[in-house]
């Protein structure tokens, strides 16, 4: 027993850092989370401030629970979460794969392409909403403008002019409001994030066996079969990373729900628990150890689907 | 069916070429070998044959049709590679069964062809394991079994046996001619190794430089080398060489002379040296020979075991019937 005393002794500055880090906040959250605890209450002055006195069980959980606006959260978050997810995968792998076989000009292609992983995320959420998106004077509205003058004067043209006049007018989709919010959320940090998932499973492609394609196309495999069967199956971990690493960043999204529709719109659990904590730290508490069991269940249900699917 | 044609061959990667115009005819049923020194070619005019590079110029004839242009998948062809080529996230099962499944084939066949191959090759035990759970040989013997079930017009090897330690190598040796024994197809062997060669192949087909130095079954080319270094490449240990004035002695710019082929007398030699190092290998006993005035080391060898050792003066004589004499082009002087 001795001989390890040392080791353990050695450790424990790192242990009591860790402790520190994650315990204090998480501890200090569930205390919170079983007390009365608001910032500002005048008929009953003694719940602002954090008191054991002030417990209140699991009455904090319960008001959540009854709250809509907690479903609708969980709802978005999710909504949100998955579909970053599937499309940052499935357009990293595409990019991967195409850019991986060299042409003229691929070292300055990649740079390009990882490019966006270093714009803030506040910037891409302004450059987004603003420059692109926006209906009236973002790209959006002046495509749709565009589209919409072009109709119009083909309608008086000869010969086709009775097709366009079947034409509707299009309208810009206004991406702040409660609906469509969350696209525009998934759409800026889709474009933010894929060139993570790129410069992950470019790597990955990179340590892919040459041998075994050629083994693969003697044994009469297509490109598809040698996609699905070699190089999918290779890309598993990686896969497992991004969507791990993605799935922890994107739970907790703020700044672009912020930026998007300043509350309007789709909000998700971190958005939710921000407008909560103005006032009922208790109840905010209660929604943050929510979320805690929520990003589990969604690591391992994804983790458990990717091991699946991959590894055959 | 597997009656391989090479017609004026060629290979370039861009400026440099690989092989020059090569024509070369493997008949059905043959063991043939390339053999040459690292560099020459050997793996590049495997994978022209396999349909993994396409030619420069020339043809490629498999019984007859030209598939010069035909894709490597349609050529009938297995491969067995230096490295194995597993698929590492399939178990040996599905590794063996990826070309039949690729083929389209019913799962019940698939499943009949690949318990055959596998008890042929000794893999039952192993068939649900994944390749990063087997040894060197095992892995060896699933991609050999991948290439079987496939029942192609001939198997090209490259190097298969290289990353095998030298007991095993032995072993699969045998196993891969046994092999060739019972199927009766074409076989086309790569290795820099001369007794993988000679103890495999009914043709050898010895490169340099991409270019055929001579083609011929092991004992021709160990009796009659066509020239120099097929002489010096084939035969272990290598031949001696004897040069200058001590071959014009001997009737040609070059003569050769191979180590079994010197024996060692008592005294009254025709040639003498002083030993410099002996192996004494107990069946045979090898000599490195200096100060003979005839090359720098003359190695010979000989039966049993002689009790000569570091510094000892040696009595030898040639037989003259084995010597090959070379003139100044290298080639073999009839
Ligand atoms: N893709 C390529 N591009 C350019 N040169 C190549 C390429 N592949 C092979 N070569 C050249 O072609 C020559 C023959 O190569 P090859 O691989 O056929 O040699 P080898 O006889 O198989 O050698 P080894 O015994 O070392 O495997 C070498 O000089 C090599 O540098
Ligand atoms: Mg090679």
């Amino acid at each position: 027993m001795a001989n390890r005393t040392i080791p353990r002794l050695l450790q424990t500055p790192a242990v009591l850092l860790l402790l520190f880090w994650m315990l204090v906040p998480l501890s200090m959250t569930l205390f919170f989370s079983f007390i009365r605890y608001v910032l500002n209450n005048l008929r009953r002055p003694e719940w602002t401030s954090p008191s054991i006195d002030n417990w209140r069980g699991f009455g904090n959980y319960e008001y959540v629970w009854n709250q809509d606006a907690f479903w609708l959260a969980i709802q978005n978050s999710l909504l949100i979460v998955c579909s970053i997810l599937f499309l940052t995968v499935a357009l990293g792998i595409a990019v991967a794969v195409l850019i991986n076989r060299s042409f003229p000009g691929r070292g300055m292609v990649r740079v390009l392409l990882i490019s966006p992983f270093f714009v803030m995320p506040a910037v891409n959420a302004v450059l987004w909403i603003n420059m692109l998106l926006d209906p009236v004077l973002g790209l959006q509205g002046i495509a749709v403008d565009a589209i919409n003058t072009t109709i119009a004067g083909l309608k008086d043209a000869p010969l086709v002019g009775w097709f366009f006049s079947l034409w509707p007018q299009f309208e810009p989709i206004s991406f702040r409001a409660t609906q469509t919010s969350a696209y525009a959320v998934i759409m800026m940090v889709t474009w933010q994030w894929t060139p993570f998932a790129i410069l992950i499973f470019m790597t990955s492609l990179q340590s892919e066996d040459q041998q075994q394609k050629e083994a693969a196309v003697l044994d009469g495999a297509g490109a598809w079969s040698q996609f699905r069967f070699l190089t999918l199956p290779h890309l598993g971990r990686p896969i497992a990373i991004v969507v791990m690493i993605q799935a922890i960043f994107h739970l907790s999204l703020y700044a672009e729900i912020e930026i998007v529709s300043r509350g309007n719109g789709n909000k998700n659990l971190p958005y939710y628990i921000g407008e909560l904590v103005n006032n009922n730290i208790g109840a905010a508490s209660a929604t943050g150890i929510f979320a805690v069991i929520l990003a589990n269940i969604v690591a391992i249900f994804l983790l458990r689907m990717i091991g699946k699917t991959l590894m055959e | 069916m597997g009656r391989i044609v090479l017609e004026n061959v060629t290979k370039s990667f861009g400026e440099t070429e690989v092989i020059p115009p090569l024509n070369l005819t493997i008949e059905d049923g043959e063991f043939a070998v390339f053999v040459g020194p690292s560099g020459c070619g050997k793996s590049t005019l495997l994978r022209l044959i396999a349909g993994l590079e396409d030619c420069t110029s020339g043809a490629i004839k498999i019984d007859g049709n030209d598939v010069t242009k035909v894709p490597p998948s349609k050529r009938g062809l297995a491969m067995v590679f230096q490295s194995y080529a597993l698929y590492p996230h399939m178990t040996v099962r599905k590794n063996i069964a990826f070309p039949l499944r690729m083929a389209g084939m019913d799962q019940s066949d698939i499943d009949a062809r690949v318990d055959q191959a596998a008890k042929v090759l000794n893999l039952d035990a192993y068939l649900d394991r994944k390749p990063g759970q087997l040894s060197g040989g095992q892995r060896q013997r699933v991609a050999i079994g991948r290439a079987i079930v496939r029942e192609p017009a001939a198997f090209l090897f490259d190097e298969p046996l290289s990353n095998l330690d030298a007991a095993l190598r032995v072993g699969m040796r045998m196993e891969i001619s046994e092999l060739h024994n019972k199927l009766e197809t074409t076989m086309i062997y790569v290795t820099h190794d001369q007794v993988e060669a000679m103890t495999m192949a009914n043709k050898i087909v010895v490169l340099q430089a991409g270019v055929i130095e001579q083609v011929g079954s092991p004992l021709e080319l160990y009796r009659t080398p066509r020239n120099k270094f097929v002489a010096g490449f084939i035969g272990s240990p290598k031949m001696n060489f004897i040069e200058g004035d001590a071959a014009q002695k001997l009737g040609a710019h070059s003569v050769g002379i191979r180590p079994e082929h010197i024996d060692v007398v008592e005294a009254n030699g025709q040639w003498q040296g002083t030993v410099g190092v002996a192996e004494h290998l107990g069946s045979d006993t090898f000599f490195h020979i200096h100060n003979t005035g005839l090359a720098e080391t003359l190695t010979v060898r000989a039966i049993g075991d002689i009790s000569l050792t570091h510094g000892d003066t040696i009595h030898l004589n040639p037989r003259a019937d084995e010597m090959h004499r070379f003139g100044a082009d290298g080639l073999r002087i009839a």
